[in-house]
Parts: structure tokens; sequence; C-alpha cells
């Protein structure tokens, strides 16, 4: 108990997080959220239906009960995540390290610290929840059980974010590997507390759960010890230095190799001379030294996971059912996490580290500056995207109802492209914005997920609105999302040939339309691009080269 | 070479630099000096093309600072008191880097790297990675990034902040060395003694204003019309002299300490004068034990200058 009511770290940084009035509004947004969603939900005096209230309850608690797991899983690395990093960017890292307090008690700090609030929030929650159990239908075992979940999901994903944050030494590189464990285990969580088989249910969330979790704890907050007891050698002001050879020799699985194709596409080998006239060499230092300058963990960690989890679902969408369209979603999913890690920062790290001001002096115009950040960027992310479509490939060559329709591989790679330049450009466009490389990539993530996912909810919601409005109209609304591009490519096979807003929107979003879907995908991606490029180019002229305040 | 007229920088009330006029010539090296917050930093990076002015015009080689920046960038080899360096850099490639952002072409970038390489002692740290660099050397390889292009003007913000004492001394004689290349040099730091000795002309500035301003040798003449004497007697009564001290001519505003039995006052003459006044103790019955020249440091200098005592 001494280590969470005596602990500094702890106390400095409660402090902080929750004396910000952001802290106090988000709260009351999202109270008022859920007092919607109740009051959206409550039955009606003229419903008469008996078991009405029931099945409203029973709504209202699944809501309440996936809606804060979802939160639970986007919201605790963006919090735990930059724990241990940010100290390391405020060039602190080495006073903490020094200072008497043990490891474990920074590890408490932090963890607590980032949690106590997304805590703070779930419980918020807990008045409607029992509104709910006063409808009935619901036991008060359950609404406990849910918490409880909820509390052990938060506390697992704060663990495996703080865990990530001790490995990296940037946040950005933390929060997309901390993204990249927690997402399928939150998938995999709601998949098993959807059952309807109530022994399962129970035998999972009470005899299964909490053991397992607190066996993960232990092991992670073991190598979390572990890691702050022994730091790496970190060079003059406590920076990691990385010697890439050395590195190598200890990795554990993949192995990038600069010289070798495909690694050689996003990790050009570094220079033995001088580069050649005519080099943009921002473009030239992005590529070969700044990707693997925090070490090649980050990204063979990301290599690694995307490849384990993409056999699965090459079996599930490409082999056994012939629905490519969600394995594309998934790429695309994995281009939304990876791709604004390369961009994101890539400003906002210049003025983090202090070397704008050596490149603002230089004879590089902002605009080449802004299109070698691009390019850098959109080339790693773009390379790695594609590494998951090999399993695309070898589908279109050994499944027969694929062979059958090969040209159909085009406008998946071109919605592929399309959705790399989209987040690239995003996240290049938030790093011009803010001043914080943690502030641009959550900024950059939040876009995304409004981009990707926001427009099927706001479709359903005006699917309720507006009643009269013929479907294959308000199925526009959906046009922005790559992913309702990468779902409404039509596949035969699955028998969702025909064309026509008579296929369910779920089945093929965007069927209504009469033009080839990768044209609007393809045309959106590219006007948002092109805005997100001015944009970072004016903010880029007008913050930094023309108002030049306080570079 | 370099001139700011009625340079004024405010951050919303707070008035970081106000209406700062300089001119310095060519060849010079110009100390700029001043404690900390004195707007040291804001003038140098308005000149470097980093910050915009409230109002006033620089001019760097003829060239406008607000209207032609990078013609001004092209001439000027700038080091900010505060920067970082690339991660995953090796020391020449991060000159060559630079060497290309200033266009260079490929084969007098090989030659210049050696060169200032040489010319900054690093040449054995060539293939070390630099964000594995010292402090200092960290240091040295940002003065070596400004000198790639061979700028005419280089303007430095304090180089030698965070050196030990022999690299200080080092940079001492880079900074000599580079002027003999015929370099004009702007140099900011808040230690005198550090730029005394090589710099041609100094400015001093406090609270955004320049309180002095000229060549280093004027200044000093000012300050040598400000020694202070201190004379130390046995006798038991010290203040029984102080009349002849109150007579004499070359003697300002002098003071007894009974205490220490010391005599003091600012002292405006020259030798004979000096040993005309001990004489006139010694004949009234003095015994003097010790007759001093209290040594001005340069800080004390500085002290009188931010007080307003010089000017
Ligand atoms: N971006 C800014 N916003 C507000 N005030 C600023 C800003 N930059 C500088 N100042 C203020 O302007 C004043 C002058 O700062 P400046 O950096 O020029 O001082 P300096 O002489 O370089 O000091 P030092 O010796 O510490 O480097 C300081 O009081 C500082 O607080
Ligand atoms: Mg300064």
């Amino acid at each position: 108990m001494g280590m969470i009511r005596d602990n500094p770290v702890l106390s400095r940084e409660l402090l902080v997080n929750l004396r910000s009035h952001r802290a106090f509004i988000l709260q009351f947004v999202y109270a008022g959220l859920l007092a919607t969603a109740v009051l959206l939900a409550w039955p009606q005096a003229g419903d008469g239906r008996i078991g009405a209230s029931v099945s409203a309850a029973r709504q209202l608690f699944d809501l309440f009960f996936y809606g804060q797991f979802i939160l639970v899983a986007l919201v605790a690395p963006t919090f735990a995540a930059g724990s241990i990093t940010g100290e390391k960017e405020r060039k602190t890292y080495e006073l903490l390290l020094a200072s008497p307090l043990k490891p474990s008690w920074i590890l408490v700090g932090k963890l607590f610290s980032s949690l106590t609030y997304l805590i703070l929030l779930l419980f918020s929650s807990l008045p409607m929840m029992i509104l709910g159990y006063l409808l009935g239908g619901i036991l008060l075992s359950e609404v406990a059980r849910a918490y409880l979940v909820l509390i052990l999901a938060a506390g697992t994903f704060g663990l495996v974010s703080v865990a990530c944050s001790s490995f990296f030494s940037r946040t950005s590189s933390a929060l997309v590997v901390s993204y990249l464990i927690i997402l399928p285990i939150a998938i995999m969580g709601i998949y098993l507390a959807s059952t309807d088989n109530f022994q399962l249910r129970n035998f999972v969330t009470l005899t299964l759960l909490p053991p397992w979790t607190l066996a993960t704890w232990t092991i992670v907050v073991w190598l979390i010890n572990l890691r702050l007891l022994r730091p790496p050698d970190v060079g003059s002001e406590g920076k990691d230095v990385m010697d890439e050879q050395e590195e190598q020799k200890y990795a554990i699985g993949v192995v990038i190799d600069r010289d070798l194709f495909p690694d050689k596409l996003f990790a050009p080998a570094k220079r033995t001379d001088l580069m050649p006239d005519g080099t943009n060499p921002v473009l030239d230092k992005e590529l070969r030294s700044e990707i693997f300058s925090q070490g090649t963990l980050m990204l063979r960690v990301v290599i690694q996971v995307s490849m384990f989890l993409s056999i699965p679902l090459m079996a599930g969408f490409l082999f056994w059912r012939t629905m490519p369209g969600w394995y594309i979603c998934y790429v695309l999913t994995f281009n939304l996490l990876v791709g604004p890690v390369f961009s994101a920062g890539s400003i906002t790290q210049e003025r983090e580290r202090q070397t704008l001001n050596l490149l603002l002096t230089t004879l590089l115009t902002p605009g080449r500056i802004v299109r070698a950040k691009l390019m850098a960027a959109l080339r790693v992310s773009t390379v790695l995207t594609l590494l998951l479509t090999e399993q695309v490939i070898l589908a279109y060559v050994l499944v027969r109802d694929l062979q059958l329709q090969f040209l159909t591989i085009i406008p998946f790679f071109i919605i592929i492209l399309a959705s790399c330049l989209v987040t690239s450009s995003l996240g290049l466009m938030w790093s011009s914005l803010v001043r914080k490389t943690s502030v641009s990539i959550i900024a950059t993530y939040l876009s995304l997920l409004l981009l990707f996912v926001a427009p099927f909810g706001v479709y359903q919601w005006a699917l309720t609105i507006f009643p009269e409005t013929p479907d294959n109209i308000l199925r526009w609304i959906m046009t922005p999302s790559p992913y309702a591009s990468a779902l409404s490519v039509p596949i035969v096979g699955d028998r969702l040939t025909s064309t026509g807003s008579d296929i369910s929107p779920i089945e093929r979003p965007l069927a209504f339309a009469k033009v080839q879907i990768w044209v609007i995908s393809l045309g959106i991606s590219l006007l948002i691009s092109l805005i997100c490029h001015l944009v970072t180019l004016v903010a880029f002229r007008y913050k930094w080269w023309k108002a030049r305040e306080s570079v | 070479m370099i001139e700011v007229e009625h340079f004024t920088k405010r951050y919303g009330d707070f008035m970081a630099v106000d209406d700062l006029n300089l001119s310095i010539g060519e060849g010079e090296i110009y100390g700029f000096i001043g404690p900390n917050g004195a707007g040291k930093s804001t003038t140098i990076r308005f000149l470097a093309t980093l910050l915009k002015p409230t109002s006033g015009e620089g001019r760097i080689a003829g060239h406008s600072v607000t209207n032609d920046p990078m013609a001004v960038r092209r001439v000027i080899g700038f080091m900010p008191d505060d920067f970082g360096v690339y991660d995953g850099m090796k020391v020449w490639e991060f000159l060559d880097f630079f060497a290309v952002a200033y266009e260079i072409p490929r084969l007098e970038r090989r030659r210049i790297i050696g060169e200032v390489l040489q010319l900054l002692d690093l040449t054995h740290k060539r293939d070390d990675y630099v964000n594995g660099l010292s402090k200092g050397m960290k240091q040295r390889l940002c003065l070596a990034k400004t000198l790639v292009h061979n700028p005419p003007v280089l303007i430095l913000d304090e180089p030698s902040a965070g050196l030990d004492p022999r690299a200080r001394l080092e940079m001492k004689y880079l900074l000599n060395e580079l002027r003999r290349m015929g370099k004009t040099i702007l140099v900011s730091s808040h230690i005198l003694s550090e730029l005394a000795d090589f710099c041609t002309s100094i400015g001093v500035i406090e609270r955004g204003k320049l309180l002095a301003s000229g060549s280093i040798q004027d200044i000093q003449k000012q300050l040598r019309s400000h020694r202070v004497l201190k004379v130390r007697i046995l006798n038991e009564n010290p203040s029984q002299f102080e009349y002849i001290l109150k007579n004499h001519s070359s003697v300002k505003a002098p003071s007894v300490n009974t205490i220490e039995r010391t005599l003091s006052a600012e002292f405006e003459g020259d030798g004979p004068a000096q040993a005309d006044l001990l004489r006139q103790m010694m004949d009234a019955g003095a015994i003097v034990e010790a007759f001093d020249e209290e040594q001005i440091s340069l800080e004390d200098v500085f002290m009188m200058i931010t007080k307003g005592i010089v000017n």
C-alpha cells in the first residue's frame, strides 16, 4: 500500500494528469455520451410489450460492456505507452533511474498514474449500469463481473504498454507495438465474451481469466523490472546508442538485412561514401539513418506479429472461404497502425531533438523537406504493408475461384496503396500542426479511426434518422472508408456477384455504386492526401518559417 | 558585414529585445555578452533567419534578413545554443548531410569534410556515431557543420558552453584561427573573460537593451579610469590619513575600514600620481603595509557595465 500512497512518481504524475482541464472535459463528454445512450435505449411509456424493458436492459448492458472494453483497448496504450519513453524523450530518464527509487516503485507509479484516469472513466459509467440493472433482466453479479473484466483488461493492456514503453526509446514505437499486441487480444476477448453459452462465459471470466491475467502480469512486471534495473548502454544525454550489427546478433526470429530483398526496399543499406550530387539529403537521412536509429526491435516485432496474425486470417478468408476483402481489411488495419509511426513523428521529432534549427538554416526549402519526409514515410510503410500481400498473391495463384477472376486483385492493390498514401499524409500533417510527437501520433490515430470506421457508424445512424432516403444514397456515406472499398470489390464464389443495394451493407457496403470501387477509393484517398499535403506545407511554412516564433 | 537596425522583439507583453542597433565590420570578432535571459539568443536567432522581428531590420553581407533569408543562409554559418544531432548517423555522414543541404558538389565535399574534421581535431572520430559523442565533441561537430559551406560570416551562440577549461582554450584558438581566415564572427557568451582576449569588439546587452558597444580598447580605457586603490596601514587609527586621500587630485570617493585598517578609493591617476600619493602618506607618518591597486576582474567590469556604472 505504501508503494501507492507514498510513491513520488505516482503523486507527481497524478497531479499533472488530473489537474488538467482536459481530463475533466473528457470525463463530462464521456458521461454525457453514456447518458444519451441510456436515454435512447430507455423503453418508451407506450411500449406495452412484455419483456421490452428486459431486452432494452440487455442491449444497454452489452453496449456498455463492449463499448468500454474497446475503449480500454484503445485508450490504455495512449496513456501508458508514453510513460517511460516520455521520460527518455524529456531526458529525465537517467535522473529517474539514478534516484534511489526501486524499479518496482517507478513501475507502480507509472502504471497507476496512467490507469487511474481510465478507471475513473470506467466507473463514471456505473450509475448508468445500475439504471440498466433497475430495468431488470440483468444480474448484479453480471455487472460486477463486467467491471472485473474491464479492470483486468485495463491492467493488462496498461502493463503491456508500460513494458513496450520501457523497451523502446520512442513513444511512437511503444504505442504501435502495444496496439499490435493488444488489439488481437481484445478482439479475441470480445469474441469469447459474446458466446451465448453461459457456462462457458462463467468459466472463462471467473475461472480462467483472473489467474491467467495475474500470471501474465507477473511475467510482464518481471520483464520491466529487469529492463529498469539493468538499462541498456545509454550514451551521453541518456539516449540509447544502437549498434545495428551488435543488436542483430541477439535478435530472435526475423533478422533485418539491409542488403537483401525485400528489406532493402524499406531499409536501404547505410552509405559507405558521400551522397551523389542531387540527392535530397533529408530523404536519404530518413531512410538510411533514422528508421533504424532506435534499433531494429520495433520493426522486427511489427513484422513478426503481423505475419503471425496473417496466417489464420489467410487460411480463413483466402483459402477456406473466398472472401479476400476481409483479408485486405486486415492489411489495411496493419497499415493504419504502422503507417503513422513513420510520418507522425517526422517533423515533431526534429523539433524535440532540436535539430530543426540546424535544418532550417540550410538552403533546403520547406517544400523539399516536407516532400522528403513524406516520401520516406510512404516508402517504409508501403513496403511493410505490401509484405502482407504475399498471401493474397499466393491465394490468387492457388485458389481456383480466385484464379478465375484474377483481375480483381488490381482494385485490392489500388485500395491498399491509396490507404498507404492517406495514412502517411495524415501523419505528416499532424506532425506539422502540433508540437509533440505523442500528441501527433494520437491525433493521427484518431483521425484515421474517424476515416476508417466512423463512416459505418454514421451510416447506421443516418438509416434511423432519415428512413425515407433511399438506401443507395445513404450508402455514399461509407465511401471514405477504405474498409468499405475493400469489402465492396465484387468477388464470385461467395454469392456476392450481383450488384445493387439489395446486397446487405455489411457484405458489400458500396455495392450500389455504378462506378468501379477502386475509382472511388483512389479518388477520395488522393483528395485527402492532397489536402493533408497542402495543410502540412502551409503549416510548416507558416508556423516555422514565416512566423518563426519559437522553433 | 553585419548590421542590425532598431531590432525589437516582443513576446506578448514581454520585451525580449528593445530597439537594438549593431554594426560589425568585416573581419571582426564581436563578442556579445549578457547575463541569462538578456536577449542574446533572440538577437542571434533573428540574424540566423529563424525569428521574425516585431520590428526592425538586419542585414548580413548586404542581404536583408527578413526579405531574403535564403541569401543570408548562404553567407552565414549558424551554431545555435541548444542543438541536437540525428540518431544513427556517423560523424562524416552528419557533415555530408549538411554539405548536401548547402548544395556543395560531391568532389568538393570530400575535400571539405576532411578539412573541417582536421581543423576541429575530429578526424579520429570520423566513423563514430554522432549521438555517442561527448557534449564537447558535439559542440565541435556543430562548429564543423557551420563551416562546411565556407561562409564568410559565423554566428555562434555560446559555442563554449559546457566545455572543459582546456576545450574552452582550444575554442579560443580556433576562433582566432577562423578570424585569420578572414571570417567575421559574432559570438555570444555570458562569460566576459572568455571573449575579452580575442574579440576585437564587444557589446554588452542586458534586459533587451544594448548597454555598451565598441572596440575592446575603448571599453578597457573607460575601465582603466576606474581602478580601486587599497592601502593597508598598521597605525592604530587609519581614518587620520583619510584627509590625504580626500585632498589628492586623482582620488575619488575614499572610504575607511577601521577593522581591516584599510583605506580605499577610486583612483584615476597614472603611475607617478600613485607614487606621489604613497609618499604623502608616508610623510604623514603612516606605516603602510600594503599599497595595492585592486585587480578588477572582467566579471567586475561586466557587473559595473550592467549596473550602469560605465557606459
Ligand atoms: N518563445 C518565447 N516566448 C516567450 N519568451 C521568450 C521566448 N524566447 C525567449 N523568451 C524570453 O526572452 C528573453 C531573452 O531570451 P534569450 O534566449 O534571448 O536570452 P539569452 O540572452 O540568450 O540568455 P542565455 O544566456 O540564458 O542563453 C528571456 O527572458 C526569455 O524568457
Ligand atoms: Mg541564449
